[in-house]
């Protein structure tokens, strides 16, 4: 936040809070509201919301063994999430990590049953497939927004359909293990990433997902080519003016995203199916996006909203088994936190908004 | 030759004006905010909200058109959320359509158990469709006009809706007003044009043409539900939308050949083709038609504004 905002005449004297702190608070509140709203559905659908909500609260915490199912459902999110980060705040949408993360689990799979290495180096060059997927994944829509800017929003939710059908081709007209249903041969143990705890099939992706968003954080905050990125993020004219090669970054900014999502599904198949299988991964990319959103583009924020849309799919597995809710309120519930949360994110950002134009007209 | 004519015949022509109808009339609800200067990704939600209300009041009303209605109903609700949360309390256009595609999609869910019982789908006895026409002259020549001259109304409804759209958009008062507030905001403004309005109603617009839309999927060919059944129309309609800079003319001719490429898929299934590949095609036609042809717009963008501007001016004097 630029202290111009100090002296506009909204803004009072000495009640001024740090930027941090007033965003979070602004996340409260949009919680807050979202909770009431989901709670209104879980009404019409003729579902008692204490007895949903504390359901989905033990489903996702219980036990220790539920607490490291929420951290295993985390685990994607933190990294589709970081991939969403990298775009948002390089001032593009990547919308396609789910699609990503469907390439890179696919190209990890095929690495992991089709090729026999050592322990260990298995399992690299297995994410190395996935990185590599995710970003050739990216490549066209990102070349494409770079060069002539055709809008990546639509190219990347479109390769998302791409991406799912030909995975699905992959894995039951060409891979598929005879027997098997819609799936894969399982890949070689030496691929596997190791498992953290016997009772639980959380495993060494959730550090992967923990570091690539520390990582991130450090880079746009102690280094000068994150700082160049942030600029650029927030507001892509003035970059161009200031120097920035623009267009070569949209680009880079943009592979990355989809590599760190390519990531994602890698370790998802590596870490938790040990195969690939058709709808392997339903929605964690599109969660990803909007744990990235919620955290306002902030990689250490995405570690939070993710661990708690991670709780909530965790929850929701066991409020579907208790009660007649269908495990989709909690997208609904989601989408009414994203909702709350665009409004007052550009309440406090509309001088902003004043100033340049806004980039999405046409 | 011969597997060409099997696949390019008839029942091609047909099925393509069949599957072109709904993406076209999404894409038409698309021209006005287009034309509004809102990128509008949230036709893809409108549309689902609309094909499952469709189905629910075609239930509760035990009528085609009643369906339609209550599906048209509920898609503007949605498209109204859409425009106050973008217009009134200036929210990111992306981030809002992106949510309520996502609301759209766990509601359709949640309520399809609510209600049925079931998980993925509505099928069911009750649900009244559209009845297929009779037109008596189309239906007596020969094949292809027996495969004309009896769609189901909304198919009609779309193409006649084109001339319609573009009537509105480029001979209204309405449609004057909508294009200046899109391209030049600060001008509508100085000139007495309450752009904020001008977009609502422009969301609004979108909304009724996104619920036909859906009730053409639920109501028109099949008669159910399905969870995610709009499977990507609405972007599709959004990619024609950027091409085309909302310009209905182009609207029909960018939705045929997708409304061609889907049918086409259809008809490929049937030859053995790995149905997940021949799936892909869609979506394929549609980024390669995006890449090729979205640059190089922006000159015409602002000519168009010149135009209009210099319009409203006359009009003043």
């Amino acid at each position: 936040m630029s202290t111009e905002a100090d002296t506009t005449p909204t803004a009072r004297a000495g009640r001024q809070l740090p930027a941090w702190l007033e965003g979070l608070l602004g996340q409260m509140v949009a919680l807050v509201i979202a909770i009431i709203g989901g709670g209104i559905i879980v009404m019409l659908v003729g579902e008692d919301p204490i007895l949903v909500f504390t359901t989905l609260l033990r489903g996702a915490f219980g036990s220790s063994e539920r607490i490291a199912g929420s951290l295993l459902q985390a685990t994607p999110i933190i990294i589709a999430g970081v991939a969403a980060c990298i775009a948002l705040r390089g001032g593009l949408f990547n919308i396609g990590v789910e699609g990503q993360l469907y390439m890179g689990g696919f190209a990890a799979a095929f690495v992991g049953f089709q090729f026999a290495l050592p322990a260990g180096l298995h399992m690299v060059v297995a994410l190395a497939a996935a990185v590599v997927a995710g970003g050739l994944w990216i490549l066209i829509p990102a070349f494409f927004r770079a060069r002539f800017g055709t809008n990546e929003v639509v190219s990347t939710i479109l390769s998302n359909y791409v991406a799912i059908l030909l995975t699905s081709y992959l894995t039951i007209d060409v891979f598929k293990r005879p027997g098997g249903w819609s799936e894969t041969a399982p890949i070689a143990t030496t691929a596997y990433l190791p498992q953290l705890f016997d009772f639980s099939r959380l495993n060494f992706g959730l550090f992967i997902g923990l570091a690539l968003a520390v990582g991130f954080h450090l880079f746009l905050t102690r280094t000068s080519t994150g700082y160049e990125m942030n600029t650029m993020g927030s507001n892509m004219k003035f970059a161009e003016y200031g120097g920035i090669p623009v267009r070569r970054n949209i680009l880079i900014v943009l592979l990355c995203s989809g590599a760190v999502g390519g990531l994602a599904g890698g370790v998802e198949t590596l870490g938790v199916h040990h195969r690939f299988m058709e709808g392997f991964a339903p929605g964690f990319g599109f969660d990803g996006v909007i744990a990235a959103l919620l955290a306002n583009g902030s990689p250490i924020g995405v570690i939070f909203t993710a661990i708690f849309f991670g709780a909530l799919r965790a929850g929701s597995l066991l409020m579907e088994v208790e009660t007649n809710a269908s495990r989709e309120v909690i997208t609904v519930f989601q989408a009414f936190i994203i909702l709350c949360v665009s409004a007052q994110v550009l309440l406090r950002r509309r001088r902003d908004s004043n100033q340049g134009e806004r980039r999405w007209r046409f | 030759m011969e597997v060409l004519e099997t696949i390019f015949n008839v029942s091609l022509i047909s099925a393509t004006l069949r599957t072109t109808a709904p993406i076209l009339l999404v894409a038409l609800g698309g021209t006005f905010t287009t034309k509004a200067g809102i990128f509008n990704i949230g036709l893809e939600g409108q549309m689902l909200i609309g094909a499952f209300f469709a189905v629910l009041g075609s239930i509760w009303t035990q009528s085609a058109w009643g369906g339609v209605a209550i599906g048209v109903l509920a898609a503007m609700c949605v498209a109204l959320t859409f425009s106050i949360f973008v217009v009134t309390l200036r929210a990111n256009e992306v981030v809002v359509g992106l949510a309520l595609n996502i609301l759209a999609g766990g509601l359709t869910i949640t309520l399809t158990k609510a209600i049925f019982g079931t998980r993925g789908s509505i099928v069911s006895g009750d649900i009244v469709g559209l009845p297929r026409m009779h037109i008596p002259i189309v239906e007596d020549l020969g094949s292809l006009g027996k495969a004309l001259g009896s769609f189901t109304p909304l198919i009609y409804l779309a193409f006649i809706f084109v001339f319609v759209v573009w009537v509105i958009i480029y001979r209204t008062r309405l449609g004057l007003h909508i294009r200046v507030a899109g391209e030049k905001p600060a001008a509508a403004e100085s000139l007495g044009i309450p752009t904020g309005l001008m977009q609502h109603i422009a969301s609004l617009l979108c909304g009724l043409f996104a619920g036909l839309a859906g009730a053409h999927l639920s109501l028109g060919y099949i008669t159910m539900f399905a969870e995610n059944m709009s499977s990507g129309r609405g972007f599709m309609a959004v990619a024609v939308l950027i091409f085309s800079i909302g310009d209905p003319v182009k609207v029909l001719f960018g939705c045929l050949l997708f409304g061609f490429a889907d049918a086409l898929s259809l008809r490929l299934q049937t030859f053995g083709l790995s149905s997940y590949l021949v799936l892909t095609v869609p979506y394929l036609v549609t980024l390669g038609a995006l890449f090729l042809l979205t640059y190089r717009q922006r000159p015409k963008t602002l000519r168009e504004t010149a135009e209009s501007l210099q319009l409203i001016r006359r009009e003043k004097a």
